[in-house]
């Protein structure tokens, strides 16, 4: 049947910041329609010798619940938002990290602002083709977020998490400005997130069968967080 | 719509079921249906299935049509339980024979024949229940029974026997539940405002996501082993574990579902007006059947059944292998893998490995006939196609001997390429180009095995067809390429040589063909391709025998004689061929020499008759013919005599006279005709090589001759004579040649001759004095030894014997015999009688 998969990649982030577009882009080499995402979908990428699932998440405030269920146990989390809007950003903070609090421990956090490709300092991969951003179509916009507001959210959420920050990766290292549009830095996001993740699954693997039986524990750990509310 | 998974089928016309009947609940255990109505009866129903006969018969993934399958109902029981009230819940429990329903909060035991009731079981206070399909208990006697208690937030679990019911656990939970389903010690719980992962053995309680099941009705239903299928916001249906996680994507339904089923590997869902079926394998919606009123959808034991207030359905699932095929045949192949590797465990073992490799193979057809050559390549791999099933695509690459079949059923709706591309020669070219790649990469592997033969001809033919430049590697390497067959092959192949050479990207191909049959030990495959092969160029085609190993040709097939006699259409290859024979391999035979001078005679005639011919190849090939005629001595120099007469071929001539010893009339052609004073002086050295000086000084004397007695008086003679006198003094006996000149001849003239002549006399007079000198001091050395021997003392003693009678000398008297023995004088006498014992001596001597 379906291919077990050794570890989970999810991405979460504000609808419209491009998710969809990203996982297009780098699944399937290309940028193309999109429609909103309806609760969830999945992909199975195959990395060096494992599988990883990776989710992409829908943005819309009516899945919102779905987060959670979705994060649980993941090995990376990919927060995403749209470099032309503050807003997104902000989202991330206040609706998405507690959505995270079911991940894995060890889990690792990337920050990504897509669309780079609409900001007047973004001179690339050109792109020719009719276009439908959010805002104006014909001139490019004023970046709204620069990535040293993604390193500056990068570093709390890994106060949020009370990770110590000299064992965690490196805030350069875990904020990405992309574009799915001209596909700039897509693959470097991704790969380096996966080169990142593998060394988990080594150790998970190492710390024997895990399944139900680690995973009870696990629970049990969290029973008081969780069961407040 | 896209695939048939399902096709409804009705099992209750309103004449089977009591009039006015409101159904409220179902449950079905094999044969069994059990109705509970909205006014508190039960009725029990047989539900017989009945198959059409035609489909059964059929061999694997041939269903033609769908199965025939109709169901009959007959009635059987029923029982009115005593509060009019809606029957909520119905389980069967078969093994123990027992029915559990739920009416007015109260779960009833009832014998499942009779109806009655169990005494003493009643479970009181219960909103809704569940059988536990996979209980932790594996008690064979006794079911699990889950139940959401009217008790304010509480879950129980009970043990039901036959006779008795017992209470397990009670769980408390953090909100009001109002639907559930169990697997294991997980339950899995609709709270009033979210999913929940309840552990009743830890008490565990795991938050799935939110759900607003006041505003909406909760749907939970157990999918397998720690999976359940939830209604989620948005009308998704939403996959969970047991540990809150989900590993499938969501399915998408309306937002108002009614109910869920499973059938592997498909979900349904239930809402006003459709059911939609959608794969758990890959989440997308496979149909959608139009269905109004439906109230209740269920599987009941891989059954699913879907209801109305007052009838009932079935929803027949088609053979998977029927749904694969109806996707394959849509050319939908991604969704037919997946539901063939699905199907893996509702298909014993051994035919699903032969169904799947089946589908593989279509999948791979069908990819190929997309041009997807990568996919097909992969599909035909990994199902180990036989490599013969795509080469019977292409029209005339199987070898004619081969004894191959398609498959039947066939894997593909396909004649040939030519209907797989409507003659699209781009498409076709494609194809070509793609089993050219793919069979020279699996030739030597094991694909190929068994098969070698068909693999390597096709190859072949490819290769020649498309020009291509491995065409010649793989002549020349080991290859199995079919023989006989190769007619097809070599049309082609001529096609190529003879055509466009010039722009190939192999100038030499030509030669790489003679390099294969030159090497090729196949006596049968380089025959018949000699003539191909001769007419396109004889000087290069014959190296196919002229470069062949001496043992080959010591074979029968290519003996000389045979190949002589097969070459004699082409005059050229003859002759080099016989020039191999001859000058190369040195073949000591009269009629090889003959014939072979005989065809220089003849392409030499040939070719002066023509104006325009070429000087230098004249000139070669009459070098090339005097040499024969010098060196062999096998050929018959009269009949060439004959034929060479009355031409100008006058130094061929002359070596002919030479051969016959006649040397005056070959030196006098050499001389007089040809005036060729150079080759007359050398066919003196060749003529005497080997002889004696004499027969050397013979020819000199005669070429003078030749020279000092012309015909007509010639001033260049004279100086030739002179030039010959002066350049070779020793090859002249001077004194005989003295008197052949004319008196008037100065001195001065011949003065290199005479001082040659005369330094040679002195050597020669000197050598001969010093021989004579030698001579004789080698006699005086011999005559030095004989007086030595002579020479000695003899003495006389007691102890000396006679050397022939072996008895001591009375007397001083004795005899010395020439080589030294001293004998009595009688005895000596003796020996003079008899010479016989004149040996005697040296015999004993040796004593
Ligand atoms: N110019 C530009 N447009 C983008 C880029 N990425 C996505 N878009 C556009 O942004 C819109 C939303 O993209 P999606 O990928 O659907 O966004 P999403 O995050 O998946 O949204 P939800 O599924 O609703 O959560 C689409 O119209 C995309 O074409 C990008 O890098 N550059
Ligand atoms: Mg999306």
């Amino acid at each position: 049947m379906i291919k077990k998969p050794d570890v989970k990649v999810v991405l979460l982030g504000d609808m419209n910041v491009g998710k969809t577009s990203l996982l297009h882009r780098y699944m399937d080499r290309k940028f193309q329609d999109t429609v909103s995402t309806v609760g969830g979908a999945f992909y199975l990428k195959q990395w060096r010798s494992y599988n990883i699932s990776i989710w992409d998440t829908a943005g819309r405030e009516q899945f919102h619940g779905l987060g959670s269920m979705y994060c649980r146990s993941a090995s990376a989390i990919i927060l995403t938002y749209d470099v032309s809007s503050k807003q997104s950003l902000m989202e991330l903070e206040d609706r998405f990290l507690g959505l995270t609090d079911t991940a894995s421990e060890d889990c690792l956090f990337a920050v990504v602002g897509n669309k780079i490709d609409l900001t007047d300092d973004y001179e690339g991969e050109e792109e020719s083709e009719g276009e439908r951003p959010r805002t104006c179509s014909t001139s490019k916009v004023r970046k709204q977020v620069y990535l040293e507001d993604a390193i500056a959210l990068y570093k709390r959420i890994m106060k949020y998490k009370m990770v110590d920050e000299n064992h965690a990766p490196a805030a350069e290292k875990m904020c990405f400005e992309t574009s799915a549009k001209t596909g700039h830095n897509v693959d470097v996001l991704f790969e380096s997130v996966f080169n990142m993740v593998i060394p988990l699954i080594v150790k998970k693997k190492a710390n024997g069968p895990e399944d139900t039986i680690n995973l009870s524990q696990e629970s049990t750990e969290k029973h008081t967080k969780t069961g407040c509310c | 719509m896209s695939v048939q998974a399902f096709r409804l089928v009705c099992a209750s016309g309103k004449e089977h079921l009591p009039a006015g009947i409101q159904i409220e609940c179902l449950e079905c255990s094999g044969h069994d249906l059990y109705i509970g109505t909205s006014d508190g009866c039960i009725h029990h129903l047989l539900l017989v299935e009945e198959n059409g006969t035609e489909s059964a018969e059929l061999p694997l993934g041939q269903q033609l049509d769908y199965p025939n399958t109709s169901f009959t109902t007959t009635r059987q029981n029923q029982r009115q339980l005593g509060v009019k009230k809606p029957i909520c819940e119905l389980r069967a429990a078969s093994a123990l024979s027992r029915l559990l329903v739920l009416c007015d909060n109260t779960i009833s035991l009832l014998c499942s024949d009779s109806f009655e009731p169990v005494p003493g079981t009643k479970i009181r206070g219960v909103l809704s229940f569940t059988l536990n399909e996979n209980p932790v208990s594996d008690d064979p006697f006794s079911v699990e029974v889950c139940l959401i208690s009217s008790k304010r937030r509480t879950v129980q679990i009970f043990s039901v026997g036959q006779e008795r019911v017992q209470i397990v656990r009670e769980v408390a939970t953090p909100e009001q539940p109002c639907s559930l389903a169990a697997d294991g010690y997980y339950l899995c719980l609709a709270l009033s405002s979210r999913y929940v992962i309840l552990n009743y053995n830890t008490g565990h309680c795991q938050d799935l996501f939110p759900y607003p099941s006041e505003q909406k009705r909760p749907i939970i239903k157990r999918i397998s082993r720690q999976e359940f299928l939830l209604a989620g916001p948005g009308g998704l249906g939403m996959f969970a574990t047991v540990a809150g996680i989900s590993q499938r994507a969501p399915v998408h339904w309306s937002e108002n579902v009614i109910g869920a089923a499973v059938s592997f590997p498909y979900v349904l869902a239930l809402d006003e007006e459709f059911i939609t079926v959608h794969s758990i394998l890959d989440q997308q919606q496979k149909q959608s059947l139009p269905f109004k009123e439906g109230v209740i959808l269920q599987d009941f034991e891989g059954r699913v059944i879907v209801a109305t207030t007052n009838g009932i359905y079935v929803l027949v699932p088609l053979p998977l292998e029927k749904q694969i095929q109806d996707l394959l045949s849509n050319q939908r192949v991604e969704e037919a893998l997946v539901l063939a590797k699905g199907a893996r465990r509702n298909i014993p073992k051994e035919r699903f490995q032969v169904m799947y490799r089946r589908i593989l193979q279509q999948a791979g057809f069908i990819q190929f006939a997309q041009l997807q050559f990568l996919e097909a390549k992969e599909l035909f791999r990994t199902s180990h196609l036989d490599i013969r099933e795509l080469i019977s695509l292409y029209p005339l690459l199987l070898p004619s001997s081969s004894g191959f079949i398609r498959t039947h059923p066939p894997l593909h709706e396909y004649a040939d390429l030519n209907q797989l591309t409507r003659g699209d020669q781009e498409k076709v070219s494609k194809c070509k180009r793609f089993l050219m790649s793919y069979l020279s990469e699996i030739r030597s592997t094991e694909v190929a095995n068994g098969y070698q033969q068909d693999v390597d001809t096709a190859l072949l033919k490819l290769y020649a067809e498309a020009n291509h430049e491995s065409l010649l590697d793989l002549l020349v390497s080991d290859n199995a390429c079919e023989v006989g067959d190769s007619a097809a092959w070599l049309e082609k192949h001529k096609k190529i040589v003879n055509g466009d050479l010039e722009d190939n990207t192999r100038p030499d191909l030509f030669e790489y063909v003679v390099d294969f049959l030159t090497f090729s030990k196949d006596q049968q495959l380089v025959w018949q391709y000699v003539d191909w092969v001769l007419q396109k160029s004889e000087q290069i085609g014959v190296q196919i025998f002229t470069k062949r190993s001496l043992d080959e040709q010591l074979q029968n097939s290519f003996c000389p004689d045979k190949i002589v006699s097969h070459l004699c259409k082409y005059r050229q290859a003859l002759l080099l061929f016989l020039e191999h024979l001859v000058m190369e391999k040195m073949i000591q035979k009269e009629k090889y020499h003959t014939h072979l001078a005989v065809l220089y005679l003849e392409e030499i005639l040939r070719l002066k008759s023509m104006d325009s011919s070429d000087h230098t190849e004249l000139e070669d090939l009459r070098l090339r013919f005097q040499k024969l005629l010098r060196q062999s001595d096998l050929y018959r120099v009269l009949f060439l005599i004959d034929k060479i007469k009355g031409t100008d071929m006058h130094m061929e001539q002359a070596i002919l006279h030479g051969k016959l010893e006649e040397h005056d009339q070959a030196l006098d052609i050499l001389v007089h005709h040809l005036k060729d004073f150079a080759a007359a002086e050398s066919y003196c050295v060749w003529n005497s090589e080997g002889r004696e000086a004499f027969y050397r000084k013979r020819l000199f004397q005669l070429l003078l001759s030749s020279y000092l007695n012309p015909s007509t008086p010639d001033n260049t003679l004279i100086v030739a004579a002179v030039d010959l006198l002066n350049n070779h003094p020793k090859e002249f006996d001077a004194a005989s040649v003295l008197h052949l000149l004319p008196e008037e001849w100065s001195v001065q003239l011949l003065s290199p001759f005479l001082s040659g002549a005369m330094r040679e006399h002195v050597h020669a007079l000197r050598v001969s004095q010093m021989a004579v000198g030698l001579a004789k001091a080698e006699n005086i050395i011999y005559k030095k030894e004989k007086l030595n021997m002579k020479e000695k003392p003899v003495v006389l003693s007691e102890k000396k014997l006679c050397h022939v009678c072996r008895k001591p000398f009375g007397e001083p008297v004795f005899a010395r015999l020439p080589n030294g023995h001293i004998v009595h004088t009688y005895c000596a006498t003796n020996q003079h009688v008899n010479s016989s014992i004149d040996h005697v001596p040296s015999q004993s001597k040796r004593t």
